[in-house]
Parts: structure tokens; sequence; C-alpha cells
């Protein structure tokens, strides 16, 4: 039997520790989460004492601690507060292809590290929802279930980029897709979130055919979404050129989320999918490292 | 015939049409293979680094071009060596040989007939076949109807050669009847065996046209095999050829009744000679086994000879005491004279030659038998022997006596008492002569001799069955010899004396030929003398033993045997183990060589060369490049998968790997057991196995020094992986260092153990009590033989047979001593020898020295003593694991001594 793609995302996150987002600037009133911030919050985890100071409420005074000397202190707190992570897929029907039958379908490869990731992040405390679904973010045991049945029943859809829709700030997002459309509209589409104080990833799923471009002889090649098609006479003399294209457009893609503050992760379908959640794992990391 | 030439050659002109070929492959670029890209948009408007080519690749063309070449050229049909037309108008006229020697080239006789058919096929000429010999036994050979060529390759395919003569005389007369217009050709495919009327057939064939007749190179002829003379004590073939003129040899094979070869001997013609002959040398009991010996290949029925029991050499027993009065002229010298031709003989009482029971038993003047001695003869023949009696003086002496009595003798016919004298003083008869023998009787065919005398004998008395009882018979009509059918075998009386006292019959040859035929009775011959033998196998035409075929019918067996034909093939007849060989070589005459041809005849081997048709091939050859251009198309278009062409190299890379380390244990095994060696179990601690072999290597030394035993080098056993049950001992030296044993090496010392194999394990290790206890060797003992099944163990006590199989031992010392012996328990196991032996004083580390002969290890307490002891030991063990328990009657010894004193 087969396993289900949410089996497969939870199999291909369990290796992980529990993936902590950093936060850079959050806002007050976010809701409390097991989420530390390593700064004085309120939260229930120790975090220092402080000398006493005019102003502090008397109730925030540590008896204990203070009776041990002559001056008074302070018991503060950790700041703990949960992230809001939107995920999206691109489920256009170019992610519905492989170049055969060894590697899975794109879209089942971008479902799984979306699922994989979202296993993690509540593991790690954080809400998540699907991004253009209208569902409410949420941590609990059921999110998990719930956004691989919405994964399921939303095939409709066909755009390339997710929708301009608002999104609240200091939300993370999580956009995972081929790219394929040209990376000026790619960009446009994310400074429109990073005009919303949105920080974001992109994870580009790409099928090891797409990148090598493996085929030989006369090759009329077809698109998938009604562009046409192109008749190549000796498919393995395109082959530099095309490659040389694909790294271009690769790059041009990198260039723009490093425009706009975001990260980027390129993925081949034909890699196991630990290795592209492992870089995106990092690629978090880091961001919270700058914080 | 030879050249190439083409059976269609107007097709050729479809050659023209090539280059318009060319010109349309060559403007139509190959398809385009259809696939769905994601990543379209990238991709358009890429142009290639190189010019694409949008025409068909040149090689492609050629490939293309010559497929169709191919094509019309195999369609053309090129021959190679055409057949050559015929000349004149009339038909084909072709006899083809199937007598019995044809056999021996029917492949070559039916390809020249093929050859000639084509060439009739190639003129359009109607043929006419006709076989020499007769397919059925009414039917004399004759000519087919003219048939065109392809009817006519069908007639030929049908024809068989036949194990009978061929019949050319009325081969010519068909010859003769043939009506057709015109000159024809006549093709005579001789077996190359002269037969009566050749030359007149050859005369009429060329009467007919030209006549060509076709004929094997002289070795390849059909040989005629004789069977041994049934007289000759030496089992000796006669082998006839056709024509001299070449040394040649030529391999005769024996074989028994199920086939199988008994021996083989050589026919070698002297280069004059047109007979050999082979000689079998045979023990008697081998060669009662023979049932047909045949030319080796000879392929034709006249190169075997099937053999029935005439053959057999039989077993006769002569009852007289050894040693009689005078062996020169006794009845019993006589007889075995006249017998030893043809049987072997055993003169003994006849008590003891009915405990043997013979073939043929001859009592010469036996007397009055005992009546328990007179009741197993009888049933003896009832068994199917044959009892030849001989009268005589005692035997006529018990008859006068008995015409008191009125007892009853046994007798094929009742006698009258007394004997009859003729040509003494006081008769009035002339001794008489023997007469003609009766047609009814066994010894029927016989010539009577005119030269025998019989001067006495004993009569039969007159009565209803004596008259067809009687064999043979005197010219006054007095029986002379008698026989009797006793339950399945024969009781027969020669009326007179086999000695020369009564007569001179045993004198002459007619004794020899009487008691052959006697003989020959009890062993499963045939009955002659009325009747027939259905056939039982028969030869083929190629001299194979077949079941009955065709018209074959029973052989009459009271006349001389019928000409050989279809109905009456050569082989066996007969029903049950009575088999009767009915053969070629005494029916048919020698084979003579074809030579004896007119003037004006074209003489020609049987060889030729078959036309070749080159269409076929061509045709293949056009298929097979066609999978290569759809192979080559499927490549231009990428889809041909890259991963065949490495499976493919891949599986030719793997065909040459093979197997090895099957070979290495049977190497290990087979040196194993070419001698008596001493093994150790290799602990794979270098210098524990190093001790040990050097140990064990000193013992066997020592061993062949001082015993009978004299192992070779010992060898070191890898438990699990070498065949251990070839050794009779197993040192096993324990190391606490050893691995623990895997599931096939104690799977292995099991084998050993219960193979009654000796295994001597060494703790080396002198602690008193080590066994039971906790010390470190005895902890890995146990830990290396958890999955063996160490019997209960005793300590060797005084009296235990290892302490006296060779030297009398009140101690075990090694390396160290004090260490306790045990041995496996046989009294509670119930085994004869201990199959483990579990020692402790490090005997290997004493008994081992090196290459100049110094001992390895020091010995403690020390001294020569203790090593010499150590060896003792050694020897002791060896011959306690090679003898068991036979010294153990020396635990008797004192009592037997003391027995003795008294």
């Amino acid at each position: 039997m087969t396993p289900t793609p949410r089996q497969r995302a939870e199999r291909a996150g369990a290796g992980l520790p529990p993936l902590l987002l950093a936060a850079e600037r959050v806002a007050a009133g976010v809701a409390p989460g097991v989420h530390g911030r390593r700064r004085v919050g309120s939260g229930e985890t120790f975090w220092q004492y402080r000398e006493y100071a005019a102003g502090d409420p008397a109730s925030t005074i540590d008896w204990r601690r203070s009776a041990r000397g002559d001056r008074l202190f302070v018991r503060q707190t950790e700041w703990e507060a949960a992230q809001c992570v939107w995920l999206w897929r691109d489920a256009s029907p170019s992610m519905a292809w492989r170049s055969s039958e060894t590697p899975p379908l794109k879209r089942e490869r971008a479902e799984v590290l979306l699922l994989a990731l979202a296993s993690l992040l509540i593991r790690g405390g954080e809400r998540v929802a699907l991004f253009g679904t209208g569902a409410r973010p949420s941590a609990d045991r059921n999110t998990l279930p719930r956004l691989a049945a919405l994964l399921d029943g939303s095939s409709g859809e066909a755009a390339d980029l997710p929708p301009p829709r608002p999104v609240a700030r200091h939300a993370q997002t999580v956009f995972v897709g081929d790219f394929l459309t040209n990376p000026e509209a790619t960009l446009a589409r994310m400074r429109t979130f990073a005009g919303q104080g949105v920080r974001g990833h992109l994870i580009q799923v790409l099928d090891p055919a797409e990148w090598e471009l493996p085929y030989r002889g006369r090759v009329r090649f077809e698109g998938t979404e009604d562009e046409g098609a192109w008749l190549a006479p000796r498919a393995e003399g395109l082959r530099p050129a095309y490659r040389a294209r694909i790294a271009e457009h690769t790059e041009a893609l990198r260039a723009a989320a490093r425009r706009v503050g975001w990260g980027f992760t390129r993925h081949r379908t034909d890699r196991p999918a630990t290795a592209a959640l492992l870089t995106v794992y990092h690629a978090l990391s880091a961001a919270r490292g700058r914080a | 015939m030879g050249g190439l030439a083409l059976a269609a050659p107007w097709l050729l002109l479809a050659l023209a049409a090539l280059p318009a070929l060319w010109w349309l492959l060559r403007v139509t670029p190959p398809a385009a293979r259809r696939v769905r890209f994601p990543a379209l948009r990238l991709l358009m408007g890429l142009q290639p680094r190189e010019e694409t080519a949008a025409r068909t690749p040149w090689w492609l063309l050629a490939l293309r071009l010559s497929i169709a070449a191919l094509l019309i050229v195999g369609l053309a049909d090129p021959v190679v060596n055409p057949p050559e037309r015929l000349h004149g108008d009339g038909p084909l006229v072709l006899v083809i040989d199937t007598g019995w020697p044809a056999g021996a080239t029917w492949g070559d006789t039916r390809a020249a007939a093929r050859r000639w058919l084509d060439r009739a096929a190639r003129s359009g000429k109607r043929v006419v076949v006709l076989p020499t010999a007769r397919a059925a036994p009414d039917t004399p050979p004759g000519a087919s109807r003219a048939l065109d060529p392809a009817a006519a390759r069908e007639r030929v395919n049908a024809l068989e050669p036949h194990p009978w003569p061929a019949e050319l005389a009325a081969v010519r007369e068909a010859v003769d009847a043939l009506d057709f217009d015109g000159a024809a050709t006549a093709v005579w495919l001789s077996d190359g065996v002269d037969a009566a009327g050749s030359r007149e057939l050859a005369v009429a064939l060329q009467r007919l046209g030209g006549l060509t007749v076709h004929r094997p190179a002289p070795t390849r002829r059909a040989k005629l095999l004789a069977p041994p003379d049934t007289g000759d004590p030496s089992f000796t073939v006669t082998l006839h050829r056709a024509g001299t003129g070449a040394p040649e040899t030529v391999p005769v094979v024996a074989r028994g009744a199920d086939g199988r070869p008994v021996s083989t001997a050589r026919a070698r013609f002297a280069p004059d000679a047109a007979t050999a002959r082979a000689t079998f040398d045979l023990p008697l009991a081998l060669r009662n086994r023979v049932r047909r010996v045949a030319v080796r290949d000879a392929g034709t029925a006249g190169g075997i000879t099937v053999l029935d029991p005439r053959w057999r050499r039989q077993r006769v027993g002569i009852a007289a005491a050894r040693d009689a009065g005078r062996p020169l002229i006794s009845a019993p010298y006589y007889l075995e004279r006249a017998v030893r031709p043809f049987a072997q003989t055993r003169r003994a009482p006849l008590d003891e030659l009915l405990d043997a029971t013979p073939d043929v038993l001859i009592l010469p003047d036996a007397g009055r038998l005992p009546a328990d001695q007179r009741e197993r003869l009888r049933a003896h023949i009832r068994d199917g022997g044959v009892a030849i009696r001989f009268a005589g003086p005692d035997l006529a002496a018990a008859l006068a006596e008995r015409e008191n009595g009125q007892g009853k003798g046994l007798f094929p016919v009742p006698l009258r008492g007394g004997g009859r004298n003729m040509g003494g003083a006081m008769t009035w008869d002339d001794p008489a002569r023997i007469a003609a023998f009766p047609d009814s009787g066994s010894l029927a065919g016989l010539t009577p001799p005119a030269d025998v005398r019989v001067r006495k004998q004993v009569l039969a008395r007159p009565g209803p069955a004596v008259s067809e009882r009687t064999w043979a018979r005197l010219g006054d009509g007095t029986p002379l010899v008698t026989g009797a059918r006793e339950g399945d075998g024969w009781l027969v009386l020669v009326h007179t004396a086999a000695d020369a006292s009564w007569s001179d019959l045993p004198l002459s040859g007619t004794f020899v030929r009487i008691l052959r035929r006697v003989s020959q009775l009890g062993a499963g011959t045939a009955e002659r003398g009325g009747g027939t033998l259905p056939p039982h196998r028969l030869l083929d035409g190629f001299g194979e033993l077949v079941p009955p075929y065709g018209a074959a019918r029973a052989l009459p067996t009271d006349a001389d045997p019928p000409p050989l034909g279809p109905a009456h093939p050569p082989g066996l007849y007969g029903r049950g183990g009575g088999t009767h060989a009915h053969n070629l070589a005494p029916a048919v005459a020698a084979p003579e060589p074809l030579d004896d041809l007119p003037d004006g005849v074209t003489v020609a081997g049987l060889d030729g060369r078959d036309a070749r048709h080159l269409g076929p091939w061509l045709i293949a050859a056009a298929l097979a490049l066609w999978l290569l251009d759809a192979l080559a198309a499927m490549a231009l278009r990428g889809a041909l998968p890259r991963a065949g062409a490495a499976v493919l190299a891949l599986g030719l890379v793997t065909l040459g790997a093979a197997p090895a380390p099957a070979q290495d244990t049977t190497a290990f095994a087979q040196k194993a057991a070419e001698a008596t060696r001493l093994g150790y179990v290799e602990t794979g601690v270098a210098n524990v196995d190093r001790t040990a072999r050097r140990g064990l290597a000193a013992l066997s030394r020592t061993l062949a020094r001082r015993t009978s035993v004299e192992p070779a080098e010992p060898m070191g056993v890898r438990l699990g992986r070498d065949p251990v049950v070839v050794f009779p001992m197993l040192y096993w030296p324990i190391s606490r260092r050893q691995g623990a044993l895997s599931e096939d090496a104690a799977a292995a010392l099991r084998r050993f153990l219960d193979s009654g194999g000796t295994l001597v394990i060494d703790l080396r290790e002198a602690a008193p009590g080590a066994l039971g206890g906790d010390s470190p060797s005895a902890r890995a003992l146990r830990r290396l033989t958890r999955a063996v099944s160490i019997p209960p163990l005793v300590p060797v006590d005084s009296e235990h047979v290892l302490t006296k199989t060779f030297y009398l031992l009140q101690s075990f010392p090694g390396r160290t001593t004090g260490g306790r012996v045990w041995v496996e328990d046989t009294e509670r196991t119930g085994s004869e020898v201990a199959s483990v032996i579990i020692g402790a004083n490090d005997w290997a580390g004493a008994w081992a020295r090196d290459d100049s002969g110094e001992p390895l290890h020091a010995v403690t307490p020390g001294g020569s003593r203790q090593r010499e002891l150590a060896y003792r030991v050694g020897v002791n063990l060896v011959m306690y694991a090679l003898t068991g328990t036979y010294k153990a009657d020396q635990v008797h010894v004192g009592a037997i001594l003391e027995r003795l004193e008294q």
C-alpha cells in the first residue's frame, strides 16, 4: 500500500527537531505559545532577576530572592509567543507532471514538503494555515489532517503564483511551486506580500528532466498549460542552451527573493524530500540567528 | 556442377528502382517523438548549437537501401552449384539399391538421388524410380510409372534399405519392360556390392541411354559379419569386405541382451585380404552374455549378427569319479574330448554335479542309480536340464538284474534286460552301421557316418512310443539314440557305450555332432522339428534390432532356413527364452566389389555438391537488417533506453565469472582422503595452529618409524568449510581466542562424531580438574562446544584401552603433567570406541619439533623421559582411533595366562 501524502510528510519530518521559527518583529497581542523569544516578556519560564526599579509593580518582586540580600529583586520571565505560518503550494497543471515513472509528481512532492513543514511547525508550537483557503491558523492536533484534506480537495485552482490576499502582519509564508513563470512576475507578487511586512520562503520544486533536458533526437515538446508546442529537431543539441537558461531562471528567482529578504530553496523530485526539508529548516534557522 | 545461377533473373530489374527509393528516403525525416514538457516556456526560441539533421542520416539511408537490395536479390533466388540440365528427351531412370548393403551409405545415396532429381526438375523430365530389393513378400521389385520430379522425390524419400538381398534379375526384367520414347538417362545408385545379375542389369540400363553408376568408396561399402563358429572354443567372428587393396581396421563390438557393450575387438584386414577375423577374449560367464556382435557404426544388417543359445558355451557335467583307472581310454575321457569344443566340462560324481546344476549332464554307463539320486536327477531334468545317458557294462548288468525285479529305470524308452552283441565270436550278426537319421528327431539332418560299426547295444522294449522317440537307428532299425521330453528338459539315452569298447562311435566325428546337437536342447534353443517360430526382434535395413515389422512371418523350423526376404527378415525368432537366430551371414554370399561393368558406363562416386539456394539466407539477412533499422530509428528518436545496452554488456561480462569454492572443497577432500592423515582443527590463533601442525607432523614421523601406521603430512581443517569426515582422528587444541563455532562448523563436528571419527580435545592447561572447573580453558571449551553434543565422559582409569593400545601407559603427560584425561563413557553411550577424548596436558606442545628436529617447546617438569612418554601417548591415541578396542582383549591376558599355566 502506498503511503498517503500525510504519512509520507510526517515520515519526512520525523528526523528533524521541532522547527522553531525566529520572529524578528512581533507585535504585542500575539497569542502566547511555547516559543521562547530570548527576551523579557510575558511567559512562564524564568528568564532573569533584575534589581527592583521604581515603577515595577510590587507583585513582580521575588521575595524569596530578595530575602537573601539587602536589595529587592524582580523576577522576570521569558517572552513566549507563537508564530503564524501561511503555507501555499502551486496546484497548476504544470505541477501534475513527471518525466518518467521513477520520480513522484512535482505536485505530490510539493504537498509532501508542505505537510512535513506543517507537521514540524505544529510540533514547534507554531500555528499554520493553508494560504488562500480562508481557514484560521491553528496548532491543535487536528490541524494536520485538516491541512491534508484541504490539499486533497483544492486541486481546481490553477494559479502559478499565490493570490495577492492580505495576510496578518509579521506572519511567515512558505510558498512551494515550480515558479516557471516570469521571475519578474514572481518578484512583483512577493513584493506585495513583503509590503505587508510578511516574511517568506520560496521552494522551487523541479523534475530532474526540467533540469537536465535528457531528451534525444527529434522531439516535439508540448506544454502542459496550453502554451503550444515546440519542435526540436535534435533535442540533445538544445541541452546546453536550455541548461544555461534554467540556471539563469533559478538565479533570477533567488535574486528576487533576496531583494525582498525572503529565502529561496531549489528542490529536485529525484532527491529525497528530507533534503529539501533540511534546507528549508536551515534557512529558517538562519533567519532566527539573525534575529 | 558448379558456379552460380539465378532462378528468377528478371526480378533483378527491381534493382533499378533503388535510386527512387534513395530519393524518397532522403527527403523524409524520421517521425518526431511527442513529449509533454512543463518548462516549455524556457525551451521556446532556443536554437541548437549545431545544424539539425532534418534529413535521414547517410548510414541509415545505406542500411535501408541494402535491405531493399538484399530482398530483391534474395527473391531472385541465386543458386550455388546449380543442377545441370539433362540431355535427351526420354525420362530419367533412377535405379536405387535398397538391398542389405545399402544401409551403409544410405544418406549419400539419398543425397545423390536428390541431386539427380534436381537435374530432372530443372530439365522438366519425368522420372522412373526402381528400387532393387522387394519391399513386400510377393511383389518383386518393379519400376514406378514415369513420375514428375516432385512425386519422384516423395517416392525416393519413402524408400529405405532392407535387410535382405537385392534381386537384380527382377529389376532387369522391369527395365526391359519400360516403354517410352527417346533416349533416357539411366542412373544406378549402387551400394558398391556385386550381386547376381548386376552386369546384365547394367547392360539393360545402358541400352536405354547413357548409364551412370554411382558407387561408394571401397572403405565405405558394407561389410558382412559372419557369426562365430559354434564349435570354436575361441569366440571369433569373421568379417568380409567388398574388395581388397588397403589395410583396414574395423572395431567390432559384442553386446549383451540389453544392448550394452560386453567387449570390443578389432578386425584387421591385410591389404590383400577380403576377410578378417576378430577374436574376443572373454571369460565364459561374459561370453554367454553376448547376444549380438556388430561392426561399430556399420549401418547395415550385414554388419550385425545376432546369436542364439547355440552360441552359448554350455556347462556340461560328466558324472564320473575324478580318478578313473585308465584315463586315456575311459568313457569320461572320450566325452570330455568330444564336448570341449563347444562347452565347458566338469567331471565330478553325480551328487556334486546335481548341486552345480550344469546345462547338460552326461552319465556314462551309470548302472543302477540310488533312489534319491534318481529322483534328484529327474527333478533336475524337469527343471530344464538335459541328461544324456550312455549304455555300458554296468547298465547292461543293472538291466539284467532288473529283468527279474521288474524295476523301472530312468530311461526315455523301456529297455529290455541284457544287451545285444553283434559281430562277436558267438554271434551271427555283423556289427551294425548307423542308418540315416530320422527326420523327426532332434538329430535330423546329420549325415550318417559310413565307417562306424556298433558291436554292442542295449535294446529298447518294443512299444508304441519307441519309434517316435528314436533319434538315431542302426541299420537293422534298432534304436541307437532315443530321447524324450521330461518336464522342461530332455532325457536322452545312447544305446551304446561312451568308450570304444562297444562301438566305433566315440571315435567318430558323428559322436561330437550328436553330443552338440543334443546339448543344445537344454539351452533354450527353439525346438527343432515341426512348428514355426514367430519373429521376436528383427533387424532393419540399418542393422538395428527392432520389433517385428512389415510382413514378417513365422520361421519354419523343420527345413533349411528359408531365404531372406520381407517374409523372413534376419533377426531373432521364437518366443519366450527359446530364440533362434536368423542371420544374413551364412545365407548371403560374401560381398564382392561391383567392378564388372560393361564399357561405356560412367562410374562416379556417391558424393557431390548439393545445389544451395542463397535466397532464404539473403532474405533472412534483410530481415535482420530491418530489425537493426528499427532499433536505429528508435535510437534516433531517443526512445532507445541506454540501460538496455548496459544490461547486455553486463550480461556478457558476468558470463565469464564462474564459481570456484566447490572445486576447492573437492580438492581438499581428495587430498585428505588419498592417504591416512592426522587432522587438526584450525583455531585461527596462529601459534596454536603452528604448534598443532608441527606436533602432529612429528607424531606422524614417530608413528611411521615405530608402528605400521604411516600417516601422510597432517592437514589443518577449517571447521564448516572443509570436509572433516575423511580424517580418522581430529586434534583440537582449545584456545580462548578462538571465535565461536558457526552453525556449519558445529554441524560438521556433529557429523564427524556421528560417522565414527575420534575427536581429541586438548585443553592445554594442566590444572587439576580443569574440565569440570571454572578455568579459562574449560570455559572456552564449553563455549565452543555449545552446539556439539559431547557424550558423557569418564576419567581414564588404569584399565582403559587407551593405556594399552600400543604402549603400556600409567599416565598421559604432554608438555605438562597432571591433567586428567577424560573419554566418552562407552558403557553408558553404548558405542564401541570413544569418539571424544579430552586431555589437558598440551600434547602437541610436547610433540612439536622444528625443521631441524629440535623440540619447539620445553616440557615441565622436564626431562627427555617426559617427552618420550608424550609421544607414546600420541601413538596410543592414534592406535586407539584407528583400531578401536581390539586391544581390550589384553585385559584378559592375565587370566588367560593363568589358565594356560594350570
